[in-house]
């Protein structure tokens, strides 16, 4: 009886997995990084006004996602991809996985995206601290890069392996393009002896080893926002962020974020309402407390939460062509420089 | 041994039931692999400067990878050994009060899908674990949670093994021995030993191979440090597209792992032999040292085998009595749904390929080591290679299914080779001088004796697909989200209350799996030997017809 059942029920489920879901005319697939986060209402309203269906593809971190997209070229799983900054739009653009040309709205931050991608928001990555840990320590902060390979500060600093995620990669290129690529990876090998930890990606380095979230590090490579964000979701609004940004020279680095169209989509109408939705007045202010960045249209007022999460004044850049020629291979020496 | 019809059946026909088993290996994993290879030293993304077939030797980093990949494998199964050895033999050899139920359960932890039992490793031992927090103890960043995961997997295995085989040692052999003087001890050594050292050799070699091409508990697990070759495959393809590096460690893993694979299937021949037995009687402990090597025994396997699974379902109930999400939310419930009939589907392609392939596998012991070919590919390197080489397939189910099945097939291919080899042969040929065609010979005498090895490969194929982690990581679509990779997602968004979300997800799916293996297992035998049909022999209490009848 018992067995009947059972042939029963798997040979029925069999059945039913064969009826793969079908492409309906009115989908749009959105390919976007993990950390895509926008209120409910306003992707329901984008469905409802322009009669689309979104499917929201979570791809990984940028760069994973990226790879996603290089590896399946020759059928792509989306029409549209969000969330490839300027560290990856050359290795983007050669891979051919866009669309070449957009029509680039006016009013952008900078266009730095190229024709292929409108630039949506923008963000710095730089070390945060946490301010009682370091109050505890007595000890002043770093002035320097330099400074924290003194003895001083052993064992303060984790960062996410650039290998494996965006923001560990943005720092090593505000690294290399603030000090030079020889002066850079003599000061990660002197990090290395000075106690620095890696992890794997930006949420296990912010959640469990930073000193505010119980861990025992009480510097992070993070965003500029972070500090807003961590007064934003404290239970009692605080008037003073717990953490604050520690803004060094080759330390931070400006990252801006795009859309843009999949080559060979056969929903391009739908696509470019999307990126023309991205960079609309109220996703340009959502985005700004679900995504925690800046947004890329100059005219958009700051978020109020933002005074606690300040722009940077100074930061690096890497022309984005050099940054897909050397990319790599930086990576992989850092991997050897410090990890090995 | 084979009975010798079986093989007349098989032999003329060997290549025909070994053709669609053949092409799966041939299109889904050989193929892939291949392509992967031709992509890193050829194709348009291969980066070939420097890159030559030594460089995991010559490379400090990757070098120190592989060594610790085999270094980790080769821990586990020297701790597998001399832990599981003196279980092995308390089990066999006593008899005590829920015996049966602790051989029942000792298979458990196998099943539980990789992901899973690195959550109820971190959970026990982790940042914020059960024990880690009771004791102050911090084992993150070090080589001991992957090694402590490693055993809870694997040491089932070579306990399974040992019991096994010591039901096996003859009885008037030792009883001789300890006749001519021999201490217990010196029998063990002169007598037990000898008979049961090439099953548990057997059993180590699967330990081996599972530890060094394990992937879901080194990713989770390992940390940047103590990651295997797999996730260093998995990091060079999806992190930094290094094509040409990740085929050449994946050659190299292929080529160590095969021939332990090798070695196995060689071993597994030579241990075949229809079963003669005079098994030595099991004894209720007596004095204090033998009740204490009881209770010693239950309790080493308890914390081993047991916690992380338990810590789990403390971990999920406190978070659901916090108020967390992801018991029967929609994404949830579509999971489950996509898990469920995606598995059905896999078990049934995989139940017919493994049947095929065991049938084909009589005659030729290469053949019958090719069942291991989707153990020994990393299933890292088949979705990549799957990826590369049928692209317009990609994000499509059949081929996602089809991976599934290939992966999950060795274990009905193993367990019924098993079977058919401890054929009685008499029964066969009996059948045969009556007039029954080879074919109503198997239909009616071979597979009703198979029945027990069937299901027990069917149970374990079951709970593979269930767990199948890597290969959804690359070849699903987002609607198609299974559990595992639902699980993989929470665990990599930051907060608490995902991690919260991942552990009681992480609970419905071992449940699951737990489930399925049990209803499918649970009317074998407990030796899962094959027993005499009613129909041949009148016995009347068959537990596999009683039950169901």
């Amino acid at each position: 009886m018992n067995r009947r059942l059972f042939v029963l029920a798997t040979i029925t489920l069999a059945v039913s997995g064969l009826s793969a879901p079908s492409h309906a005319a009115d989908e749009l697939r959105v390919m976007v990084h993990s950390s895509f986060s926008l209120p409910k209402p306003l992707l329901a309203q984008f469905e409802a006004q322009n009669g689309i269906k979104l499917v929201l593809i979570k791809g990984g971190d940028a760069g994973e996602m990226l790879n996603k997209l290089i590896l399946t070229r020759a059928q792509p799983v989306a029409d549209v991809v969000y969330g490839i900054d300027n560290t990856l739009q050359a290795k983007a653009l050669a891979a051919g996985v866009l669309e070449p040309s957009l029509p680039q709205a006016a009013g952008t931050v900078d266009a730095q995206l190229g024709d292929a991608l409108a630039a949506v928001d923008h963000g710095f990555v730089n070390l945060n601290y946490d301010r009682a840990a370091v109050a505890k320590s007595g000890t002043p902060l770093p002035k320097t890069l330099q400074d924290l390979t003194l003895p001083a500060y052993k064992g303060w600093l984790v960062v996410p392996n650039p290998a494996t995620s965006s923001p560990g990669y943005a720092f090593l290129l505000a690294t290399i393009a603030g000090l030079g690529e020889e002066k850079a990876f003599a000061w990660w090998a002197q990090m290395r002896s000075n106690g620095l930890k890696v992890v794997k990606g930006w949420s296990e380095a912010y959640y469990t080893e930073f000193s505010r979230n119980k861990g025992s590090y009480p510097l992070v490579v993070s965003y500029a926002t972070s500090p807003a964000a961590e007064v934003f979701y404290a239970k009692d609004q605080p008037a003073e962020s717990p953490t604050a940004s520690l803004n060094l020279a080759g330390g931070v680095f400006r990252q801006v974020e795009g859309v843009g169209l999949i080559k060979g989509t056969a929903q391009k109408a739908a696509a470019l309402k999307w990126v023309d939705f991205l960079r609309s007045a109220p996703v340009q202010e959502a985005l700004q407390t679900s995504m925690w960045m800046y947004p890329a249209v100059a005219k958009t007022p700051l978020a109020p939460v933002m005074r606690h999460g300040a722009a940077p004044a100074a930061f690096e850049s890497l022309p984005p062509q050099v940054i897909a020629d050397k990319g790599a291979s930086w990576v992989a020496r850092w991997t050897q420089v410090v990890l090995k | 041994m084979t009975p010798s019809w079986l093989v007349r059946l098989a032999r003329p026909r060997g290549v025909w039931l070994a053709l669609l088993p053949a092409a799966a290996l041939l299109l889904l994993l050989l193929a892939p692999v291949a392509r992967l290879a031709w992509e890193g030293f050829a194709g348009p993304l291969s980066s070939t400067d420097g890159l030559s077939l030594w460089q995991p030797w010559q490379d400090d980093y990757l070098r120190w990878r592989v060594i610790w990949s085999l270094a980790q494998a080769v821990i586990t199964c020297v701790l597998a050994l001399g832990l599981g050895l003196p279980l092995a033999w308390v089990l066999a050899r006593f008899e005590f009060a829920g015996r049966a139920l602790v051989l029942r359960l000792l298979m458990l932890p196998f099943v539980v899908p990789s992901l899973v039992a690195a959550l109820g490793v971190l959970a026990l031992w982790g940042p914020r674990g059960v024990l880690s927090g009771a004791l102050g103890i911090h084992l993150q960043d070090g080589p001991w949670l992957l090694l402590y995961g490693n055993l809870f997997f694997n040491l089932c295995l070579v306990v399974r093994a040992g019991v096994d085989a010591l039901a096996k040692v003859n009885a008037r052999q030792v009883a001789a021995a300890r006749s001519l003087g021999a201490t217990p001890w010196r029998a063990f050594w002169r007598v037990e030993w000898p008979a049961i050292a090439p099953w548990l050799l057997s059993s180590l070699c699967l330990v081996f191979l599972y530890c060094f091409a394990g992937f879901g508990l080194a990713l989770v697990l390992g940390g940047q440090r103590y990651a295997t070759v797999e996730v260093e495959i998995y990091t060079l393809v999806a992190y930094e597209l290094q094509l040409g590096q990740a085929s050449v460690l994946a050659l190299w893993t292929l080529g160590l792992t095969g021939g332990v694979a090798l070695a196995y299937a060689a071993l597994e021949k030579r241990l075949a032999a229809p079963l003669r037995l005079l098994p030595i009687p099991r004894v209720r402990p007596q004095g204090a040292p033998q009740w204490l090597a009881l209770v010693l025994a239950l309790a080493l396997l308890f914390g081993i085998c047991a916690l992380p699974i338990l810590a789990i379902f403390i971990k999920a109930i406190s978070a659901l009595w916090t108020g967390a999400t992801g018991l029967f939310d929609a994404e949830t419930l579509a999971a489950l749904w996509n898990t469920l009939r995606f598995s059905a589907l896999a078990l049934l392609m995989a139940t017919l390929l493994g049947v095929l392939h065991a049938l084909a596998a009589q005659a030729s012991v290469a053949w019958r080591a090719a069942a291991f070919l989707p153990f020994v590919v990393s299933p890292v390197t088949v979705a990549f290679g799957l990826l590369l080489l049928y692209p317009s397939w990609t994000a499509s189910l059949p081929l996602l299914l089809a991976a599934y099945a290939v992966l999950a097939y060795p274990f009905v291919a193993k367990s019924l080779s098993a079977g058919l080899d401890s054929l009685p042969v008499h029964l066969g040929q009996a059948a045969r001088t009556l007039g029954a065609s080879p074919w109503r010979c198997f239909w009616r005498v071979t597979l009703p004796l198979l029945r027990p090895s069937l299901r027990r490969g069917m149970a374990f194929a079951a709970a593979t697909a269930l767990g199948e982690f890597a290969v959804t990581l690359f070849l699903s679509r987002p609607e198609w989200a299974t559990l595992t990779t639902l699980i993989y997602q929470r665990l990599g968004r930051p907060g608490q209350a995902n991690l919260d979300a991942a552990m009681v997800q992480a609970c419905v799916l071992m449940t699951l799996a737990l489930l399925v293996f049990l209803l499918i297992e649970w009317p074998v035998s407990e030796r899962g030997a094959p027993r005499l049909p009613r129909r041949v022999s009148g016995q009347t209490s068959h537990p596999s017809i009683t039950q169901h009848a």
